[in-house]
C-alpha cells in the first residue's frame, strides 16, 4: 500500500477570514459599559391616616432648582461646588455616631443595641406569640395579632443576628444604629437638569459608599464596593463565600443606610 | 549620479506573511472579549450625565432584567414636534405619545416574556437614558407611571466620571 500524501492546504486565506469577522465584531459591538445610580420607587400605600411629622432634624433636604444652584439645608451650593455635597452628608451621618451625651441637636441621633436588648424584645415576642395561641376564642383579631408578633420576631431575630456577626467582628458590644427616620430629602423643580440631579444623586452615592467601605475595611478587611460587586457578578451561584458576603454586606448597609426620598417637583 | 536606481539588482524578498492570520485573530479576540453588543441604534442624541460610585448594569443585561428608555433631542426631524422638545425613544420607536407611553410599553414588554422566564414586576429595572439637558418634570412623570404599575426598580443612567473632578452642568 503506497502511503497517501495528504496536500498541504493553502492558508492564504486565513487572514481574511479573520479580518471579516474582525470587522463584524467592530460593527455590531460597542465600548462604552451601561452603568446607572439604582433606586427604589416607594410602593404605594393607600391609607387615611397621614403619618406623623418626621423631627427636622432626622431630614437632609437638598434642593435643586430650574438654574441647578443646590440648597443643602442652610447653605446654597453653586453648581462648581457641588463636590462639598459629599462631606456634608458625611458630616451629617456621623456627627453623632457613638455619642450618647453632649449630641449635636440638629442632627439624627444614635441607638445602640446589644445583645441583652435584642433578646429581651425576642423572648418578650416569643412569649407574646405563645400567649396569643393559648387564647380559647381565636378570631380575626387575634389572627391579625399573631401575624403581627411573628414578623416582629422575624426582625428582632435578624437584628440579633447582624448583632452578633458586629461583636464577632469588632469585638464591641454594642452596635450604634441612626435613628430609622433619618432620611435624605431631595427635591427638584420640574425644570432642573438631568445632569444637575444625578450629580447630586451621585454625591450622595459617594458619601454613603465612602463610609459603608471604611466600616467594612474596618471590621472584615474588603471594601463594601468589592463585596458587592461579587453579589451581583454571581447572584446566580450559592457558594458559601457568597452566602458571606451577602450577611456582611447586609450588616454593613444596615449601619449605613442609604435612605433616600425623591420627592415630585411642584413647579 | 541617481541614487534611485530603477533596475538592476536583487528584487525585494516576499514578505512571510504566514503569521498574520495569528495577528487578527488575536485582535478579534481581543474585541470580542472588550466590547458588549449594541442594543439598537440611537435615534436621539444623548450626551450622558457624569458620576462617580456607579452600578455597572451588565449583569443585569445578561438576565435580561432591564429595559432602556432613551430621552432626548431626535437626531432626525423637528424638535419642536415633541413635548418640551424632548423625544422619547423604546426599542427603536420614537412614540408620539412620548413618556406617557411608557405604561403600555412596559407592561407589553411584561407581558410578551414567557411566564416562566420573568423576573417578579418590581425586580425589572426601567434604565432612563437621558441627555443631560433634560428636565427632571419628565422623569418624574415616568416615575408616577411606573409606580401606579408597580414596577419600582428604576435606574438613572451615567457615566462613570473617572479621574475628571468637574460635574459638567449647565450654568445659567
Amino acid at each position: 500500500m503506497a502511503k497517501r500524501v495528504v496536500p498541504e492546504i493553502n492558508a492564504g486565506s486565513m487572514a481574511d477570514i479573520a479580518f471579516l469577522l474582525l470587522i463584524f465584531f467592530l460593527v455590531t459591538t460597542t465600548m462604552d459599559k451601561d452603568t446607572a445610580y439604582l433606586r427604589k420607587i416607594p410602593k404605594k400605600v393607600e391609607s387615611l391616616v397621614t403619618p406623623p411629622p418626621v423631627e427636622e432634624k432626622n431630614i437632609y433636604k437638598i434642593v435643586i432648582n430650574s438654574k441647578q444652584v443646590i440648597q443643602a439645608r442652610d447653605s446654597i451650593i453653586k453648581p462648581e461646588d457641588i463636590s462639598t455635597l459629599n462631606s456634608r452628608i458625611k458630616h451629617f451621618y456621623l456627627i453623632n455616631r457613638g455619642k450618647k451625651t453632649d449630641r449635636a441637636l440638629n442632627y439624627p441621633y444614635y441607638a445602640y443595641g446589644s445583645k441583652e436588648l435584642y433578646s429581651t424584645n425576642l423572648n418578650n415576642q416569643f412569649n407574646r406569640l405563645d400567649a396569643l395561641e393559648a387564647q380559647e376564642v381565636q378570631d380575626d383579631r387575634t389572627q391579625k395579632m399573631i401575624e403581627q408578633t411573628t414578623a416582629a420576631i422575624d426582625k428582632w431575630q435578624q437584628k440579633l443576628n447582624m448583632m452578633n456577626l458586629y461583636t464577632q467582628y469588632s469585638g464591641k458590644q454594642e452596635m450604634p444604629e441612626i435613628a430609622f427616620e433619618a432620611h435624605i430629602r431631595l427635591e427638584s423643580f420640574v425644570d432642573t437638569d438631568y445632569s444637575a440631579y444625578v450629580a447630586v444623586q451621585s454625591e450622595v452615592q459617594r458619601a454613603v459608599t465612602e463610609l459603608r467601605d471604611e466600616e467594612s475595611e474596618a471590621l472584615f478587611g474588603v471594601s463594601w464596593t468589592t463585596m458587592n460587586r461579587y453579589i451581583q457578578t454571581n447572584a446566580l451561584e450559592d457558594t458559601p463565600e457568597l452566602r458571606q458576603y451577602k450577611k456582611h454586606a447586609e450588616l454593613i448597609e444596615t449601619l449605613y443606610p442609604l435612605s433616600l426620598i425623591e420627592v415630585k417637583p411642584k413647579r | 549620479m541617481s541614487k534611485f536606481k530603477k533596475d538592476g539588482g536583487k528584487p525585494a524578498p516576499a514578505i512571510n506573511t504566514s503569521s498574520l492570520p495569528d495577528i487578527v485573530f488575536m485582535l478579534l479576540f481581543f474585541f470580542m472579549v472588550a466590547t458588549t453588543t449594541k442594543e439598537i441604534d440611537p435615534l436621539v442624541k444623548v450626551i450622558p450625565a457624569q458620576g462617580v460610585g456607579v452600578t455597572d448594569l451588565t449583569p443585569f443585561k445578561q438576565r435580561s432584567t432591564v429595559d432602556f428608555v432613551y430621552l432626548g433631542e431626535p437626531l432626525a426631524g423637528d424638535a419642536s414636534k415633541f413635548d418640551k422638545g424632548v423625544a422619547v425613544q423604546y426599542d427603536g420607536l420614537l412614540h408620539p405619545d412620548g413618556i406617557n407611553y411608557i405604561g403600555r410599553w412596559k407592561t407589553a414588554k411584561f407581558n410578551e416574556k414567557p411566564a416562566e422566564m420573568t423576573d417578579p414586576k418590581e425586580n425589572i429595572i426601567t434604565c432612563f437614558k437621558a441627555d443631560e439637558k433634560v428636565p427632571m418634570g419628565i422623569i418624574f412623570t415616568a416615575r408616577d407611571i411606573l409606580r401606579d404599575l408597580d414596577f419600582n426598580s428604576i435606574a438613572y443612567s451615567a457615566a462613570e466620571m473617572g479621574n475628571k473632578n468637574a460635574y459638567s452642568i449647565r450654568e445659567q
